[in-house]
């Protein structure tokens, strides 16, 4: 747990880290720790090494690189995560980096074919994850091979190159030839031969086709090299030279294609033939060092070539070495052979040696041979057939004369398997006799020896049993030259109990590993391979006996000529060659009787140019050979050459040894027996029958029925799934796309699909149509392609139409596919955006769908970068869908999840951005459009009108022409369905927002001016989100409101509310908003939310201006100047604000003194905070200010009205008003006079006070206080302090008579009000 | 040994290989060198060679092999030292990675100095 949490606290450095150093250093050590924990405990820290892909950084992506393919080595099985960052970074800007990714990518693609092939060959299955693995390193194939073509950097090149190179040696059969010996030095890689032709995932011909179709692609590019810089052509010419070394199955076609390749052009930059000669050179003379048969075999022409390259005298020189090297492997051999032949142990290798060498013969006689023998040698030379007249004579003469053809080979060393696989061929050989004592051998052998000689016998099986296309060129088969010749095919109607009879011998032949001659020949068709051949499935096959099963599917067809093989191998040697046959009992006891005679002849024959010999002449040779005193029966003599070739020799041969066990009637072998035994019933070979054109479709409609059909019944073997998938492929290519068929096909494919197998078939025909497209290139391939395309949709909708949305068949379909076509991609889209309707033609929008389509868009984004942008499309499309639900899924996927996606965020961006500025743009034109478009659709003509009528007010309606108004119309639509989308867009827009992208936040600001009231509505709702996410500090957002763009004046107050709403705005946001209200933005309002954080001194001076505001902005102001800031207290106390306020000058300041009084009264409505205590305290303040303010009295007169209370207190000021002489301020005298008025009695003594002349005026103007004035200055108490002039005034000084009773009542109502203002307070 | 000498007075990261009868490096004064014998035959080394030209390549690195004939004697050496020196730089200065610029500097360095280069890429 330790470790854990420090690797994370060190992810987190390499990720958050300023300094690139400590970046770096951390990452090391994270890796050490995450190599050395266990697996599953480092695989919980992988999310954190996966965000460091996006660091821009190339030194932490290179890192991390180096980090992911040592760990994902390490922990395989977790590393799921890990992949898809290595196929980000195969991207990545960095050609070092991208370089790198290739090189971890190929050997962690090899690791992980390993680990499935180990699993599957262990454990008998493919574990989940790895299969998960694997499907990502199919991704990974993908894109290496489109780097190799992309234009892009070579360094990233040389790297997909060598993957391509890889890619054909892991999926070519390696046929352990010769040259393996040299190579090696390293671990064994992972090849297509240890699957043994089954794999439940990886499909081993899909593979080994794929492979050839690779090595033409790399063949390709030497076809047309003008336009590679030379570092790529030498590269390629040495990719393709390791090619040919290891896997010499493809040796000729390379070989013709650098013989052909003319290194002296000018390249596109005009230079360097030189070094590519160079490479030419390197590879020939790397050619002639092999001993590989197939390429000592070429020699002529690798010596011609490299002459021509001026490098005769080195090639010479290693020809002689190479030579030298081989007779001392012959005389090795030789030796050993003499040391060993009683004991009869070490034929077996120096058969096997000569047969491989004789396979590799016929190369160049076959180029000359015209096109009829070539059909025929091809079949005599074909390794499924290799005991044909000539080979066995020819062997012969070998072993007879004792001279090994190549004994560069032998080991002299026999392992104890093939010791006792001599010795229990031998003890075959003696028939009946070792009989018994085999049974005793066997039965004591320990089991792991059972065992190796079981695998040691395995080697000898086919590697290459299936076609391989073969690219650009038609497949020559036996079966086309059959098909030419004329139609007189007699069948014998033997052939196949002969042939299984006589099967053990067969794998002789077909354990020829595929070497040239397969080359030359491949495509076998499928009449050629054995496991294709539907006889092999006749329920009358017999089964030989005991020993012979153990090889009894192999060789069918052939299998009569290596009974004759081996009658003459064992004429002229008596003891016959068990060890090669493996357990086969061969019948030997009646070939002893074959007379040696003929072998001079044959080796006369034998030395012969092959190229001269006849059909004829051979099958001559033979006749004589082998049976001189059989009479054979064919039907015509003369016909025989109209005769298919290979429906000939088999019958030729079929009858010889039928003839021969007849003859020599040997009782002990008892497969003569068998022969006889089922030579009655059996059923004669179809004929062959010219079909025309409606009878070949319908055939093959019917052969896709049954096959179909048969799927039901056979039970689930593999094998014959596998045979049956590669069947319909071809069937299906052939047919003209059917609509039947297809249909068919589709039933069947839902019906499977769950097993899987439907799947596999689905995907197995469209690569094989796909790989047509790819081999028609240059001629037309709309034919494969159209049938592609219907099949692959068919497919598609199908599976739509049969499975429920919740299933994934239809996503991983597309995910798999060799390609998706347009229409498969409308499709899709058709799945996420269109309206579907159902058969009654109403609107079924089944909302799972979609979920199901934009899961597909996701996947297919992810896993097709090809098809990236196109997906993209749906999914942004989709993502302005009118409707709301499919419009927030569409959101949550482009934003959630492949926002999140680097290569495509950029596309997203854009979108979203061209989508907001076309919204408002279009809006913006006109505001009344925009209001009317907010009118429901059902409104749609009331719509239409506005339009017109806005439309025309916009262009003069005098002026607008039909067409102008349907413009008009249709923008009005358009922008009907924009002021739809237009939430759903902001909403985009802003989860874009939000996701690391605040950059485009300026553009918000941009538009919003001119934005229509919908698009700022939006903003308004989602910009609090935004701004609170990007918090205060973000020195873009202040950027912006330092210098805000035109017209977003309401945005940006509703930024700084938000800004300032929670937390204590900082110094920085302050300052900015001030800069802001001082040069830009006058208006006050923008200060409001920052009032609270300013000082007495800063707030006085705004003052005026927030006095300015509407009055409700004014409250908002004073709210916020009261509240303050937590760490100074507010700005202004109440009583201060009092004050200010008082103290603004509507002159000096220009405000209406209007404003100023309402500012005042929202003050007094305020009662709980402007209470009695503090209006006391702001007018004593204010009555000593000089001058005083003008509203002074007029808030006393407030005061008194919402305080009563307060009539003492105001008595007090007013006095301290006469003392200033308040008469001399006009204004405020009248105010006063009215206070007075109104605070009778209690300002009687005020009154008094007035000098004479004022208090005179006063009198005057309010008459009716004269009497209660004159009244109350004559109490005894209050008159002696009365001053005589105001006496005078009120007319006191002479009379001093008492009223008592009118004292009285002001009394009385002196303590009513008293009690009222106790009441009030 | 002077190309050797000079691109590690350039601040090169270089190492030296060869083959002849014995390998000599600097002794105690000019005329004792330190001599050590190889021992292997020509051919021995041939084959091993070719077999590491042959085998897998393990760690899929790109590697720059170029060859510049240089005559066995004084002055060839100095000279081919400064070729080589000059076509070091070449590849250091040209784009970021040298197989974009390869074709480009070998074919400038072939106009320049009128000498013919062969390379070729391989794996290790």
């Amino acid at each position: 747990m330790a470790s854990r949490d420090q690797a994370v606290a060190l992810l987190c450095a390499a990720r958050t880290h300023g300094d690139v150093a400590i970046k770096l250093s951390s990452l090391r050590q994270a890796k050490d720790i995450l190599l050395s924990v266990d697996p599953s405990l480092a695989a919980e820290l992988f999310p954190y090494l996966v965000d460091l892909q996006y660091s821009p950084h190339n030194l932490v992506r290179k890192m991390l690189l180096e980090i992911i393919g040592e760990i994902s080595m390490k922990a395989m099985e977790h590393c799921h995560l890990l992949v898809p960052v290595l196929l980000a970074l195969l991207r990545d800007s960095d050609p070092i980096i991208a370089r790198d990714a290739v090189a971890s990518g190929i050997h962690f693609y090899c690791a992980v074919l390993e680990e499935m092939a180990l699993q599957f060959h262990q454990r008998g299955k493919v574990e989940r994850w790895l299969e998960e693995l694997w499907l990502w390193m199919l991704k990974f194939k993908d894109s290496v091979f489109s780097m190799a073509f992309e234009a892009g950097s070579i360094g990233p090149k040389l790297l997909a190159l060598k993957f391509l190179e890889t890619y054909i040696l892991l999926f070519t059969a390696d046929t352990n030839d010769s040259d393996n010996s040299v190579v090696g030095g390293s671990r064994r890689l992972f090849n297509i031969s240890w699957l043994g032709g089954y794999h439940p995932v990886l499909d081993p011909v899909f593979f080994m086709s794929d492979a050839n179709r690779t090595l033409g692609i790399l063949l390709d590019f030497l076809r047309s090299p003008r336009s590679l810089p030379g570092s790529l052509i030498i590269s390629i010419v040495n990719c393709l030279s390791a090619i040919a070394r290891k896997r010499p199955i493809h040796y000729d076609i390379i070989l013709s294609a650098l013989l052909d390749f003319d290194p002296n052009f000018e390249t596109a930059k005009g230079v360097l033939p030189v070094s590519i000669q160079y490479s030419l050179r390197t590879a020939f003379l790397g050619f002639l060092r092999c001993t590989s048969h197939t390429i000592i075999e070429s020699r002529d022409r690798l010596l011609m070539a490299l002459r021509a390259l001026n490098a005769g005298d080195a090639a010479d020189q290693v020809v002689r070495q190479v030579d030298r090297m081989i007779k001392n492997g012959e005389r090795s051999s030789r030796e050993s052979r003499f040391s060993t032949r009683d004991d009869q142990q070490s034929n077996q290798p120096v058969i096997s040696m000569d047969q491989s060498r004789k396979r590799s013969m016929p190369l160049d006689t076959d180029e000359q041979a015209n096109g009829h023998v070539v059909s025929l040698k091809r079949t005599r030379y074909d390794p499924s057939s290799m005991a044909t007249h000539t080979d066995h004579s020819e062997k012969d003469s070998i072993l007879g004369n004792g001279t090994a053809a190549n004994a560069s080979l032998v080991d002299g060393d026999l392992t104890p398997a093939e010791q006792m696989i001599a010795m229990i061929g031998a003890l075959l050989g003696e028939g009946e006799r070792g009989a018994e004592s085999l049974e005793i051998l066997i039965s004591n052998i320990h089991p792991d020896l059972l065992a190796d000689i079981v695998i040691t016998n395995m080697k000898h099986l086919p590697t290459t049993f299936l076609s391989l296309p073969k690219v650009g060129s038609l497949p020559i088969s036996r079966q086309l030259g059959s098909q030419t010749s004329p139609a007189h095919v007699i069948a014998p109607p033997i052939i196949p109990t002969q042939s299984t009879s006589l099967a053990p011998s067969s794998h002789v032949s077909t354990s020829a590993q595929p070497d040239t001659s397969n080359a030359n020949t491949f495509p076998t068709d499928s009449k050629r391979d054995p496991r294709r051949d539907p006889r092999r499935l006749d329920p009358r096959r017999t089964m030989p006996p005991a020993p012979t099963s153990i090889v009894d599917d192999i060789g069918v067809v052939e299998s009569e000529f290596d009974g004759s093989s081996t009658l003459s191998k064992s004429s002229s040697f008596s003891v016959p060659t068990p060890a090669e046959n493996d357990l086969d009992a061969l019948p030997l006891n009646y070939t002893v009787n074959v007379k040696e005679e003929p072998t001079p002849e044959l080796d006369q024959v034998s030395t012969k140019d092959e190229g001269s010999c006849t059909a004829e002449e051979l099958v001559h040779t033979s006749e004589s050979d082998i049976v001189p005193e059989h009479s054979y029966s064919l039907p015509d003599e003369d016909n025989r050459d109209a005769l298919a070739v290979s429906d000939f020799e088999v019958a030729y041969d079929a009858e010889t040894s039928f003839v021969e066990s007849d003859e020599y009637s040997s009782p002990a072998d008892s497969k003569e027996c068998l022969t006889e035994e089922t030579f009655g019933d059996l059923a004669e070979l179809p004929l062959y029958v010219e079909l025309d054109e409606a009878q070949q479709r319908n055939e093959r409609n019917t052969a896709i029925e049954r096959i179909i059909e048969s799927y039901g019944k056979l039970s689930d073997a593999d094998c014959g799934s596998q045979m049956r998938m590669a069947l319909l492929a071809r069937l299906v290519a052939q047919i003209d796309a059917d609509d039947d068929v297809v249909e068919l096909l589709q039933k069947h494919i839902t019906v499977d699909y769950r097993q899987q197998k439907g799947h596999e078939l689905v995907l197995h025909i469209l690569y094989h149509l796909h790989s047509l497209i790819a081999v028609d290139a240059n001629g037309n391939p709309s034919y494969a392609a159209a049938i592609y395309e219907k099949f692959l949709v068919a497919a598609a909708k199908s599976l739509l139409d049969a499975f429920p949305a919740s299933d994934k068949s239809f996503c991983r379909l597309l995910g798999e596919v060799p390609l998706l076509s347009t229409s498969a991609l409308k499709l899709l889209e058709n799945l996420c955006y269109c309206d579907v309707f159902d058969s009654h033609g109403n609107e079924v929008r089944d909302v799972e769908r979609v979920t199901q389509g934009l899961g597909a868009v996701w996947s297919l984004i992810l896993g097709r970068p090809k098809d990236r942008q196109a997906c993209l499309d749906i999914a942004l499309k989709c993502a302005v869908h009118s409707q709301d639900d499919v419009r927030a899924k569409a959101i949550r996927l482009v934003a959630n999840k492949l926002y999140q996606l680097s290569y495509i965020s950029e596309n997203i961006e854009q979108f979203a951005t061209s989508m907001l500025l076309s919204a408002v743009d279009q809006q913006s034109s006109d505001v009344e459009l925009s209001q009317s478009a907010s009118v429901e659709q059902r409104e749609g003509e009331v719509g239409t009108q506005e339009a017109l009528i806005s439309g025309s007010q916009v262009q003069s309606v005098s002026t607008m022409s039909l067409p102008e108004a349907q413009r008009l119309l249709s923008l009005f639509f358009a922008f009907k369905l924009a002021s739809v989308v237009l939430v759903m867009l902001m909403n985009f827009f802003f989860v874009l927002l939000l996701f690391q992208k605040p950059s485009l936040l300026q553009l918000v600001f941009d538009v919003y001016g001119r934005a229509p009231k919908a698009v700022k509505q939006a903003v308004h709702r989602h910009i609090p989100i935004l701004i609170r996410a990007l918090g205060p500090s973000y020195s873009k957002l202040l950027q912006i409101i330092s210098d805000p763009p035109e017209g977003c004046e309401n945005l940006l107050m509703l930024v700084v509310q938000i800004l300032t709403q929670e937390t204590t705005p900082s110094a920085d946001l302050i300052a900015t908003v001030k800069h802001l209200y001082e040069t830009k933005l006058k208006d006050a309002t923008i200060l409001i939310p920052i009032l609270s954080s300013l000082s007495k001194s800063e707030v006085l001076p705004i003052f005026p201006r927030l006095v300015g505001l509407p009055i409700e902005k004014f409250q908002m102001a004073i709210a916020h100047i009261l509240q303050g800031s937590a760490h100074t207290g507010p700005a202004l106390s109440p009583a201060e604000v009092l004050v200010a306020i008082h103290g603004i000058s509507p002159d000096k300041d220009g405000l209406p003194l209007k404003k100023i009084m309402d500012a005042c009264s929202a003050c007094f409505e305020q009662r709980t905070v402007f209470t009695q205590q503090v209006l006391a305290k702001a007018l004593n303040q204010m009555v000593d200010q000089t001058p005083l303010p003008l509203l002074f009295v007029r808030t006393v007169i407030q005061a008194i009205d919402a305080f009563p209370s307060l009539v003492d207190f105001v008595m007090e000021i007013l006095s301290k008003l006469v003392g200033r002489e308040v008469w001399k301020m006009p204004k405020l005298w009248v105010g006063f006079l009215k206070c007075v008025s109104q605070t009778l009695p209690h300002s009687f003594s005020v009154l008094l006070q007035l000098p004479p002349p004022q208090l005179e005026s006063a009198l005057n103007k309010y008459a009716n206080l004269r009497g209660p004035l004159a009244a109350y200055a004559c109490q005894p108490s209050i008159k002696g302090s009365v001053h005589r002039s105001t006496l005078a005034v009120l007319g006191l000084s002479d009379e001093m008579h008492i009223q008592p009773s009118h004292v009285q009542t002001l009394q009385s109502s002196n303590t009513a009000s008293t009690q009222a203002a106790a009441n009030l307070t | 040994m002077e190309a050797h000498a000079l691109l590690k007075r350039n601040g090169f990261d270089v190492c030296s290989y060869g083959t002849g009868a014995h390998v000599k490096l600097p002794g105690p004064s000019i005329r004792e060198p330190n001599i050590y014998e190889f021992g292997t035959p020509y051919k021995h080394m041939f084959e091993e060679l070719r077999h590491l030209h042959n085998r897998d390549h393990v760690l899929l690195k790109t590697v720059l092999v170029i060859n510049l004939e240089v005559k066995d004697n004084h002055e060839e050496a100095a000279a081919g030292a400064r070729l080589t020196l000059d076509l070091c730089q070449a590849i250091e200065d040209a784009a970021e990675s040298w197989e974009e610029s390869i074709d480009e500097v070998i074919a400038a360095f072939e106009a320049k100095h009128r000498r013919k280069l062969l390379y070729s890429i391989s794996f290790y």
